[in-house]
């Protein structure tokens, strides 16, 4: 339990974000215009990339050596203040952090300061890497920061002895061992998926390595692979958003971008590599250090497109994996099977249950397009709030008490609070269908938090308990039909913003409380203009035929508003008009935009006519324009 | 390699307490994580790893600064000669500390012990959670010694060779407690746990007697070299016990230390067992226990308080220092291992 979901110096910098100018932060949303010409493009992604980096350099103090690695590289990619970089490298490399979120934040400066930086401040960085034993840490993107951060230092500093280096190991061995786990990495997620899939900040932590191997490695395989990673991250993320704003399953997400789905370090890689929503406050934190090095790199047409430019609704299956449990599995790594299916005004996102991770996962969503993001809570859904020991043995190598009263003090604060709205649990089992989605819950008695969970947004209208037994509402042009299976009390509730302090307001959000072990929860998503009016939707969805009951296993037969009829039964497989589903067929990628065979590590994007093949077993990337 | 102006040398210690305390016989260690506010990333503002209690009762810290080390081996034939437990692998050191090399590569993470053999000190013994690892090169390599091992349920908490015979050890694994003779050339499991089984020691008086925490099954007793194992019945199952103590100055005294429980003694060989907690912090939540094989003097670690010590066995307790940490072993290390 070592993963914090920020790093200290991320929050100070969203701090002095508030202070100063941040253009498009301020500024309307962007307008939905797809740029078409590529000179365009490429001047507005310049554009952006500049704002971040611009910003960040002017928030050094007049006079004062700078304590932030991240305007020192700001500095240093605007070729300016070489000596006070310097300077101020020199005396933060006195008392160096530790670990990942250290370690390339290091290496940024260390490869622009190459040329820049004096001879004293290049040594002083070096020193670090020698006399400070950096944490490697215990997560994906710990290791993908830490081996990508530790290679690139290796090449810089290469034939260099083993007592030069915090390791012990010589410069050959820790560039071997670093590039050995980086293609292993790569191989696990070009094949059975990525484990921290889709998350909401820890997107960050895995393009910006990708983007610095792009950028600097030495070893043109490498190069080319940071490259191809990058762009599928980017593909993965388009494919996952609505307008910009990350949607649906998250592996790891927080507090905040669980219901403000757009406050998320997601929404400045959407802003900055596709233009098409606002970045979060100060880029984010940590988006100076993906901007220090974008203009080496051109976002494809076919990933801006399908990020930008859609016309039909479509439905992406994709196949990742859950965290690495260490025991109480039979599996080391489970599959996750993930589904979108994702319209003009709205999108439905799920996984099929269970944890893919001990504390942040986000299982499944309905999420509304709205004109302007920023504030809004468009996203519903409901959940089982685990809380549990056992759960976090699973994937932490750790005793089993503290760790609840532990990880609830670094930047999980909600983790055992019976309200919370982030995690997973092994007692819920979902099964989506376009835009329905059925969520069953058995939970065991004896259970911590025996009860489930469902949010209510401030942002939506019209919420109307109807005699049925359905509640109606709208978000944003999009009608919602929520079924619980079970009796609730429907209330207001001071929400937990921080994931960090655990501090709470009273958002206006209201929570679906059901304290019932046996439970379910069934949502019918609709565009408005499907219906003549709110009423006709109601009516619509009062006419669907529903069977449902809860013991001696949640069970539900129900036929959507698309026409299918669902046979849901709790730890069974779902079955469609009469046809059980089989998962072990899913592919890694199947959908009208991202296709890739399970095993494949090749994966085809395609927009229109255009396509692009990444294909990890030749390290080529491959562009057409297809014939009709 | 790692060089702290800030950081004490082990031999610096060893000579100091030596002198200071001419009666003792064995060095103690202490590993633990004093941690105020780090997360992975941030800058270290306490001292965190091994410490050593020196004869004026301080715990002096030395070696490498580094969090989240849990456990400690000495080379019996040269005290310079150790082995860390660390979530970034194994780390070795042949200088007392001062450098340190990760022995392991990334396929190896988060072991959670490390023993040497004392009858065969080039071999050493790593419990990692996916399994278990044997150096027979003095730390120079670290294949994998699975055989016998079930493909899920490996996880290992503690690893301890059996001090009467070379290559035979005792691993507590998530499945069970696993026993090997050849050097870890085949595990067999000679106790089926429902949870993971978190501790198992050797009595210092009776090689056939060894003892075992679990996180389900209560504490667990072998009176055959660890063939066979039975429950105490005296001792409660629902919680875990985290760790067992033997009392080298006395074969009658054993001591138990987990977080509901705190501190559980015995002085009749484990026909009784009793309470100890008073005068520790309320709630006690005590991480682990140790005895002085000198003295019979009781350690307890309280989580995140301090460590706490008696001399009467438990009766009574005093702080007695590393306040605010978290402490994962106690080591004692016999003084003739130079």
């Amino acid at each position: 339990m070592k993963a914090p979901t920020l790093f200290l110096s991320a929050l100070t910098v969203l701090a002095a974000a508030q202070l100063t100018a941040q253009p498009s932060f301020t500024a309307p949303a962007p307008a939905s215009v797809v740029l078409k010409q590529a000179d365009q493009r490429r001047a507005a992604y310049e554009a952006r990339v500049d704002e971040v980096v611009t910003w960040r350099a002017s928030l050094a103090k007049p006079g004062e050596l700078l304590t932030d690695m991240g305007i020192i590289a700001a500095k240093l990619v605007r070729r300016e203040d070489a000596d006070l970089c310097s300077r101020s490298v020199i005396e933060l490399m006195k008392d160096p952090g530790t670990g990942p979120f250290w370690m390339f934040p290091a290496v940024s400066v260390a490869y622009l300061g190459r040329d820049q930086l004096s001879p004293e401040a290049k040594k002083s960085i070096r020193d670090a890497w020698r006399k400070v034993m950096q944490v490697r840490g215990d997560t994906e993107n710990h290791w993908a920061m830490y081996y990508t951060s530790l290679y690139l230092m290796s090449e810089l500093y290469p034939n260099e002895p083993a007592d030069s280096w915090y390791s012990g190991k010589n410069s050959a061995e820790n560039l071997a061992e670093s590039r050995e786990y980086l293609i292993h990495w790569m191989d696990l997620a070009t094949t059975v998926g990525q484990g921290e899939f889709n998350p909401t900040h820890y997107i960050g932590e895995y393009a910006i390595p990708m983007m610095f191997l792009a950028a600097w490695a030495q070893d043109p395989e490498m190069r080319i692979r940071g490259q191809m990673k990058l762009d599928w991250l980017l593909a993965d993320l388009a494919e996952n958003t609505l307008n910009g704003v990350l949607h649906g399953a998250n592996a790891r997400t927080d507090d905040t971008s669980v219901i403000e789905r757009w406050n998320a370090l997601a929404s400045f890689f959407s802003w900055i590599a596709f233009g098409n929503t606002p970045p979060p406050a100060g880029y984010g934190g940590w988006g100076i250090y993906f901007a220090i090095a974008a203009k080496g790199y051109d976002v494809p047409e076919v990933i801006y497109r399908i990020a930008t430019d859609r016309g039909d609704d479509f439905l992406q299956r994709d196949l990742k994996r859950t965290r690495r449990r260490w025991r109480n599995s039979d599996v080391l790594m489970a599959p996750i099977y993930k589904q979108n299916y994702t319209r003009r005004g709205y999108a439905v996102g799920s996984y099929q249950g269970g944890m893919a991770d001990p504390i942040q996962t986000h299982v499944w969503d309905v999420t509304w397009a709205v004109p302007d993001p920023r504030g809004v809570h468009n996203t519903m859904f409901s959940m089982h709030p685990m809380s549990s020991g056992y759960d976090m043995q699973t994937y932490f190598t750790e005793l089993p008490d503290q760790m609840i009263k532990g990880v609830t003090k670094e930047g999980k604060a909600s983790y055992d609070s019976p309200d919370k709205f982030l995690g997973g649990s092994r007692f819920e089992q979902v099964f989506q269908d376009l835009d329905t989605v059925i969520a069953l819950y058995d939970i065991p008695a004896g259970t911590r938090f025996p009860h489930i969970n469902g949010f209510f947004s401030k942002d939506l209208v019209n919420l109307t308990v109807d005699p049925s037994g359905w509640i109606f509402a709208q978000g944003g042009n999009t009608y919602l039909a929520y079924r619980p299976l079970a009796d609730y009390e429907l209330k207001s509730i001071a929400r937990i913003k921080s994931s960090w302090t655990g501090e709470r307001s009273d958002t206006g959000d209201k929570i679906l409380y059901s304290p019932h072990l046996k439970n379910g929860t069934i949502v019918q998503a609709a565009a408005a203009g499907e219906f003549k009016d709110f009423a006709a939707f109601q009516a619509a969805i009062r006419a669907l035929s529903l069977e449902f009951k809860l013991a001696p296993v949640p069970t539900v037969k129900f036929t959507t508003l698309r026409g299918k009829t669902v046979v849901c039964t709790y730890g069974a497989a779902p079955v469609v008009n009469g046809q059980p589903v089989d998962y072990t067929k899913w592919k890694l990628f199947e959908g009208p935009y991202l296709n890739a065979e399970k095993g494949s590590r090749r994966l085809t994007l395609t927009h229109g006519h255009l396509e692009r093949v990444l294909d990890f077993n030749t390290l080529t990337i491959t562009d057409r324009v297809r014939a009709n | 390699m790692i060089r702290s102006k800030i950081l004490l040398s082990l031999l610096g210690l060893l000579a100091g307490s030596a002198a200071a305390a001419p009666a003792s016989r064995h060095d103690m260690f202490v590993v633990a994580s004093i941690n105020n506010g780090f997360v992975v990333g941030s800058k270290m503002v306490t001292l965190s790893g091994l410490f050593q209690r020196g004869a004026d009762n301080s715990y002096g810290h030395f070696g490498l600064n580094f969090p989240f080390i849990v456990s400690l081996a000495v080379d019996p034939r040269d005290a310079k000669v150790l082995y860390a437990a660390s979530i970034n692998g194994v780390l070795c050191s042949t200088d007392g500390g001062q450098n340190w090399r990760i022995g392991t590569s990334w396929d190896m993470t988060e072991p959670k012990d490390v023993c040497v053999d004392p009858n065969a000190p080039d071999h050493i013994y790593l419990a990692l959670p996916d399994g278990i690892a044997v150096s027979t090169d003095r730390g120079a390599t670290w294949p994998r010694r699975e055989n016998g091992l079930p493909e899920r349920g490996k996880y290992t908490q503690a690893v301890r060779v059996d001090r009467t015979r070379a290559g035979r050890a005792l691993a507590a694994c998530e499945s069970g407690i696993y026993l090997t003779e050849d050097t870890a050339g085949s595990w067999r499991r000679v106790f089926a746990a429902a949870a993971t089984v978190t501790d198992v020691r050797q009595s210092p008086h009776d090689s056939k007697l060894w003892l075992a925490t679990t996180q389900s099954d209560g504490v667990l007793a072998s009176r055959d070299g660890g063939l066979t194992w039975k429950k105490f019945a005296g001792l409660p199952t629902a919680e875990a016990h985290y760790n067992v103590a033997f009392d080298a100055t006395n074969p009658r005294r054993f001591a138990i230390g987990g977080w509901t429980y705190g501190v559980l003694v015995t002085e009749d060989g484990g026909e009784t067992w009793i309470e100890r907690n008073t005068g520790l912090p309320e709630g006690h939540c005590v991480f682990r226990v140790g005895i002085d094989p000198d003295n019979g003097r009781l350690f307890a670690a309280v989580y995140k308080d301090a460590v706490f010590a008696s001399d009467d066995f438990g009766r009574t307790w005093r702080k007695d220092g590393l306040e605010g940490s978290l402490v994962y072993n106690f080591h004692f290390v016999p003084k003739s291992a130079k």
